[in-house]
């Protein structure tokens, strides 16, 4: 039988166990576990600016398609004010290809041209995200900007690229992402263009903040 | 602890909050990041495949930072020493098997992705955080919980 001490223990355990997983869950809600750097061709501005957005997208999404034209001219805007990340969040049950997408545009940036490549596929979306077959878009966009499509598709198809791809998109899941894009601004959650400009307007505010 | 505090019953007890605070620390830093992570870290030791190594990961953070906090309260702690114990001689014949074998063990996953040393240095590391679960088995049961709560 079970002494009256041990079993206090084993409450007193259990209470640990119950207090410490909440905290660890809330913690992940939050937002507040760490994040996983992105290579350096998916992040523009300086390291120490003021205004930190991630952005969790997906090159066949008409919503980060606009998204990205906002966030061209922000940067444009504020220069050395924001620190742009991508993080790339493929909704493969609705676009087929966005996974191939994600990984051919890390292996335009290998060769320096992540954002001329992943303007090309949001652009052109229409015509390779729903395709039944592997879209020869791909291919078609690599030439248009002089990229050596031998090193791409051995790049593409490298268990590294794949594998980055799939953490990004875990990473997004462990932060409760479910719709693309999702930004986190300075850590806080914007879903959507809307709640991007939103958030935009407090831009000033923390530049002159930081100077 | 006695009102004429032995030394040794002092190492004991910091070797004990060592090992516990490294463990705790262990399993948040895993616990907050994407399974997936650790799981390409398992994989890469050549002993599980992809599916075990993805459920091996979903589970290990959560037991360690357990495993952690139990001995760090002093709660069954001659147990959960024992277990924590056992917990480090299983990574140690992991990274052990691992060494032999030279494989390319970029991210040992012992801290999570962000922090890995070589396989030598974890399993050296691991040597020393066992030699200290063994003082505080031995010496460490000040400030415990199994010393607080007594029989009604």
């Amino acid at each position: 039988m079970i002494s009256k001490k041990n079993a206090r223990l084993a409450a007193l355990a259990a209470v640990l166990i119950f207090v410490s997983t909440t905290a660890v869950l809330l913690a992940r809600q939050l937002n507040l576990g760490p994040t996983r750097p992105a290579p350096d061709f998916r992040t523009f501005g300086p390291e120490t600016a003021a205004v930190q957005i991630y952005e969790y997208t997906d090159f066949a999404c008409p919503a980060c398609r606009h998204a990205a034209l906002a966030l061209e001219d922000m940067l444009k805007i504020y220069g050395g004010g924001i620190r742009l990340t991508f993080k790339h969040y493929p909704l493969g049950s609705i676009h087929p290809w966005s996974a191939d997408a994600a990984a051919y545009a890390d292996c335009a940036g290998e060769q320096g041209k992540f954002r001329e490549y992943g303007a090309l596929l949001f652009e052109g979306q229409e015509n390779w995200g729903q395709a039944k077959e592997k879209p020869a878009v791909f291919e078609t966009f690599a030439r248009k900007l002089n990229l050596d499509w031998g090193k791409m598709q051995a790049c593409a198809a490298a268990p590294a690229t794949r594998r980055r791809v799939t953490l990004d998109a875990a990473e997004g899941e462990m932060k409760g992402v479910n719709a693309t894009p999702t930004f986190f601004i300075n850590g806080k959650r914007a879903v959507g263009g809307g709640q991007l400009l939103e958030r935009a307007k407090s831009f000033d505010l923390l530049l002159k903040k930081a100077h | 602890m006695s009102e004429k505090t032995d030394p040794k019953e002092i190492f004991g007890l910091l070797a004990r909050l060592v090992v516990a605070g490294v463990f705790i620390y262990s399993g948040i830093v895993k616990a907050l990041a994407p399974a997936e992570e650790f799981a390409y870290a398992i994989e890469s030791y050549k002993v599980l495949a992809a599916g075990p190594a993805l459920w091996a990961a979903y589970a290990v953070p959560w037991i360690e930072l357990y495993a952690g906090l139990l001995l760090a309260a002093g709660i069954f702690t001659r147990l959960s020493g024992l277990f924590t114990a056992a917990m480090l001689a299983f990574f140690e014949l992991l990274l052990a098997q691992a060494w032999l074998r030279g494989l390319p063990v970029t991210s040992c996953g012992c801290f999570g992705s962000a922090n890995s040393n070589s396989l030598a240095h974890e399993f050296m590391q691991n040597l020393v955080l066992l030699g200290l679960l063994w003082l505080a088995l031995r010496r460490g049961r000040g400030l415990s919980a199994d010393a607080l709560v007594r029989e009604p």
